[in-house]
């Protein structure tokens, strides 16, 4: 047996056009999530990996068609599942992290709701023992006041804050095994996002949780990620581990994009 | 080893297939009812004018094939007449009204403030008056006349085309390059009508199709209620009004086909209209 | 006069009305100054009011006080057909590069139109001047029939430096012109801007959040927090040896794209502060962690520290030897 928690291989699909043509975007992708480990997945605008991310959870845009590949979680082929089988891993083995945090949440109910009602359809409980639950969540990922700030909504939340909140979903009280996070810190000021960074990394180690950070942001990667997995225009082009991909990158795209991402000399 | 699932999927079926149809239909009905106006300066099948060349309510025929009205004109003749009138009037009117309307509306859009308000409220005080009770009071007062009911419809026309016009205009005001074009070195005026009016073409040309169906119903009702042209005049509205009587009466064709003038040029405009803006929202644009 | 600088910025001050009477204080009495051929960096996170100095300066947003000096010339009053004349002197590329190109005009309609409103050219010289521009920012003639939906993002930003330099302004603000490319792009970008600026003796005002591109691009940076400028000097100097706690955060937080940097970050606790009416108190006093109570009772001026530099905190002034 494998020590990957998630293997994908050769993984390829299209898009469908509006004629019915179609584009081909992901060309036979194939990489390991080792179990306990951080994998980063890098790529540019249009390298297709976001869109493997959202395949795994079943979750990719309707008008994308797959011609081939498996995804196998645990041994099994997430893409045989049926829709209620996948109902039955989104959430509770799977979790993700996206961009836009305050977009993910709901607008209408407050953050303390949201994140109670996921307990509640995760575990069962009374509604007051996930509410504390909820408030448990928020105050481990260092939000102030989670009393007062579980009972707020999504708009009164900052883009740093709301990350937070979504964090602590997706990992605590989802408590999955695999953490994906989509560009969790794009968009966000630097030093917030150095400490949603040490967030990720702090609780997936208290965790032991296998967690994939998608990004297009080497930085990030080369303080938090063990392993890594460059992707551009829907091909894996290189994987290995962290140190090797900064220290002796193989493939021609790994190096240019690593001179680009150091437009500064080392000190 | 799995095997590779081929690709089997239907194309994704998007609107704009429809779009299209409703526009083709009418242009189609436009492009039809502009000829026959245009027609109607060289060739009819009788004098429109000169009664009395069937017996009085003849039934459609092969000699008149729409029939004649009560005074045995030749009611196609006459339709075709009327083409240049309803279409003349509702098309210039609203020419006007766009044509002012846009201005005023890119003004006061792009400049904002004082002058924004001030134009607004009038507008808003102007619209408190149902349009067609408005050209109705005002043709009654002035008089009637294709120039006076011509600017009464443009007049009734503007506040709908300035409310476009702004709207577009304040909401691309901002975009940058709006921005960049002032930094180019235009002038704000030459931002607003260089710039940004230009990208706002569609949802105005759009609105005007539509509108353009209002306006020549109103010309219609006008005449209908006596208020528009003199009573000889072949508008088709006036020719409804003239052969209500015939529809008692079992003549049915004197009010019949001026009527159905009247839905098929309305139809093919608002037809055009909404496929226009269907096809012309930005969403759908790349 | 040869030792003028061509842009100076003086006490600028920008608040927006906002409802229940409050006012939104987005720049408070900011200082700068650019000399010919210099690359100025204007850095801060989201809310520090950078782009709002940026768009003060060209008069795209009215400033609610201060002053902006241009060659000598104060530009602020001038009537819209006066300012035409100083957008001869300064230029400016915007962020999004897709946002900032009229959708309905093709690249030559883009770079004919300053040349059209600035200079009066025959037709032959404006074609001529047209293709030395495309080639100047690494495109061909061949793309000056495109339209911007023809372009990928890093062309369209390059079509939207050449209508910066069309009329060869003397200044040029940069705002954020690498954000929103792709990785590889922002190198070629940049590359692309050093060249020019060196061909052409452009001054640049360079606004950004990335620190990698300031260190890479700029002889002098000045680090805005809330409104404020408060730290500023060579580029060189304040990154080997940043003195303000703000700085020293924004500094120690940017991740390196290398194996086995180990960064000591300084910390600052919660988030960015309101800028809706703030008290007259240094901005970063509740989140710092070299605050004192003297702190809250005053904002700390700009204070020369010697060496080109200037920092806007006491407290790490008093610690410097003399």
């Amino acid at each position: 047996m494998s020590d990957a928690l998630l293997e994908i291989e050769d993984y390829s699909g299209a898009f469908v056009g509006e004629t019915g043509e179609l584009t081909p975007v992901l060309h036979g992708v194939s990489y390991r999530l080792k179990t306990g480990m951080m994998t980063a997945v890098v790529g540019e605008s249009g390298s297709g990996k976001s869109l493997v991310a959202l395949s795994i959870l079943g979750i990719q845009p309707p008008a994308f068609e797959r011609s081939s590949g498996r995804m196998l979680f645990r041994g099994s082929d997430l893409l045989e599942l049926d829709e209620r089988a996948m109902q039955g891993i989104r959430g509770a083995e799977i979790s993700m992290v996206f961009q836009d945090a305050r977009a993910a949440l709901n607008p209408v109910f407050t953050v303390g709701r949201q994140l109670a009602d996921v307990w509640q359809l995760q575990h069962g409980g009374s509604r007051r023992a996930a509410m504390t639950q909820a408030i448990e969540a928020l105050r481990r990922v260092s939000i102030p006041e989670p009393e007062r700030r579980a009972l707020q909504y999504p708009h009164q939340f900052s883009g740093g804050m709301a990350q937070r909140a979504m964090i602590a979903m997706a990992s605590l009280i989802c408590e999955p095994s695999l953490l994906i996070l989509d560009e969790p810190t794009t968009g966000l000021d630097v030093t917030i996002q150095s400490d949603i960074m040490e967030l990720i990394v702090e609780l997936s180690r208290t965790r032991g949780l296998t967690t994939c950070l998608i990004t297009h942001d080497l930085g990030v990667v080369a303080e938090t990620c063990q392993e890594v997995v460059v992707m551009n225009a829907g091909r894996v082009v290189e994987t290995g581990s962290a140190e090797a991909i900064f220290t002796r990158p193989s493939d021609g795209y790994t190096q240019r994009l690593l001179s680009a991402s150091q437009l500064v000399e080392a000190a | 080893m799995t095997d590779a699932k081929p690709a089997k999927r239907a194309p994704v079926r998007r609107r704009r297939p429809r779009s299209y149809w409703a526009l083709r239909i009418g242009i189609g009905l436009l492009v039809f009812y502009v000829a026959v106006a245009l027609l109607s300066f060289v060739w009819t099948p009788y004098d429109a004018l000169t009664p009395g060349v069937g017996d009085g309510y003849d039934a459609p025929s092969w000699a008149f094939p729409l029939g004649t009205d009560r005074l045995g004109a030749d009611m196609l003749s006459r339709l075709m007449v009327g083409a240049r009138y309803d279409l003349g009037i509702a098309f210039t009117a609203v020419a006007i009204a766009l044509t002012i309307g846009t201005i005023i509306g890119v003004l006061a859009g792009y400049h904002g403030g004082a002058l924004d308000t001030a134009v607004m409220r009038g507008v808003e005080i102007f619209q408190a008056f149902p349009g067609l009770l408005f050209a109705m009071l005002v043709v009654q007062a002035v008089g009637a006349g294709i120039v006076n009911v011509i600017l009464v419809l443009s007049f009734v026309g503007i506040p709908d085309y300035l409310r476009l016009a702004r709207a577009e205009i304040r909401a691309k005001k901002d975009w940058q390059y709006a921005e960049a074009a002032r930094l180019t070195g235009n002038l704000p005026w030459r931002v607003a009508f260089r710039h940004l009016l230009p990208n706002s073409v569609g949802p105005l040309l759009a609105f005007t199709s539509i509108n353009a169906a209002f306006a020549a119903l109103v010309t219609a009702s006008l005449g209908f209620l006596g208020l528009g042209l003199g009573p000889n005049v072949p508008e088709w509205g006036n020719m409804i009004a003239r052969g209500q009587d015939g529809v008692m009466t079992g003549e049915w064709w004197v009010s019949f086909f001026p009527g159905l003038a009247i839905l098929g040029l309305t139809g093919g405009l608002y037809l055009m209209g909404d496929a226009l803006a269907d096809l012309t929202d930005p969403r759908r644009r790349r | 006069m040869l030792d003028q600088p061509l842009l100076q910025v003086r006490g600028l001050k920008k608040t927006f009305p906002i409802d229940g009477g409050r006012r939104l204080v987005a720049v408070d009495g900011v200082d700068l100054e650019i000399k010919a051929g210099e690359t100025l960096a204007l850095v801060g996170e989201s809310g520090s009011g950078k782009s709002t100095v940026a768009r003060c300066i060209v008069r795209l947003v009215e400033p609610t006080g201060g002053d902006v000096v241009i060659g000598g010339d104060s530009i602020l009053g001038l009537q819209p057909s006066r300012l035409v004349g100083v957008y001869r002197r300064i230029q400016m590329v915007f962020q999004d590069p897709n946002a900032s190109l009229n959708p309905r005009m093709s690249v030559r309609q883009v770079l004919e139109e300053p040349l059209h409103l600035h200079l009066y050219l025959l037709r032959s010289e404006r074609d001529a001047r047209v293709r030395e521009l495309i080639e100047m920012v690494g495109l061909t003639p061949a793309h000056l029939d495109r339209y911007p939906h023809e372009l990928s993002g890093g062309q369209r930003q390059r079509v939207g430096i050449a209508r910066a330099i069309a009329v060869s302004p003397e200044i040029v603000i940069l705002d954020e012109p690498t954000s929103s490319l792709d990785v590889s792009i922002r190198g070629q970008i940049l590359d692309l801007l050093l060249e020019l600026q060196e061909r052409l003796h452009l001054a640049y005002l360079f606004i950004t959040h990335d620190l990698q591109v300031v260190q890479h691009v700029a002889h002098r940076v000045a680090v805005m927090y809330l409104g404020g400028i408060v730290e500023t000097g060579p580029t060189k100097e304040l990154f080997a040896d940043p003195r303000h706690p703000y700085t020293r955060a924004l500094l120690s937080a940017a991740p390196v794209a290398r194996w086995g940097v180990k960064r000591t970050r300084t910390r600052l606790s919660g988030e960015i502060s309101s800028a809706i009416d703030p008290p007259d108190a240094c901005r970063l006093a509740g989140r710092c962690p070299f605050a004192r109570p003297s702190c809250s009772d005053a904002r700390p001026p700009l204070t020369d520290i010697g060496g080109g530099r200037a920092v806007a905190c006491p407290v790490v002034i008093e610690r410097i030897p003399t």
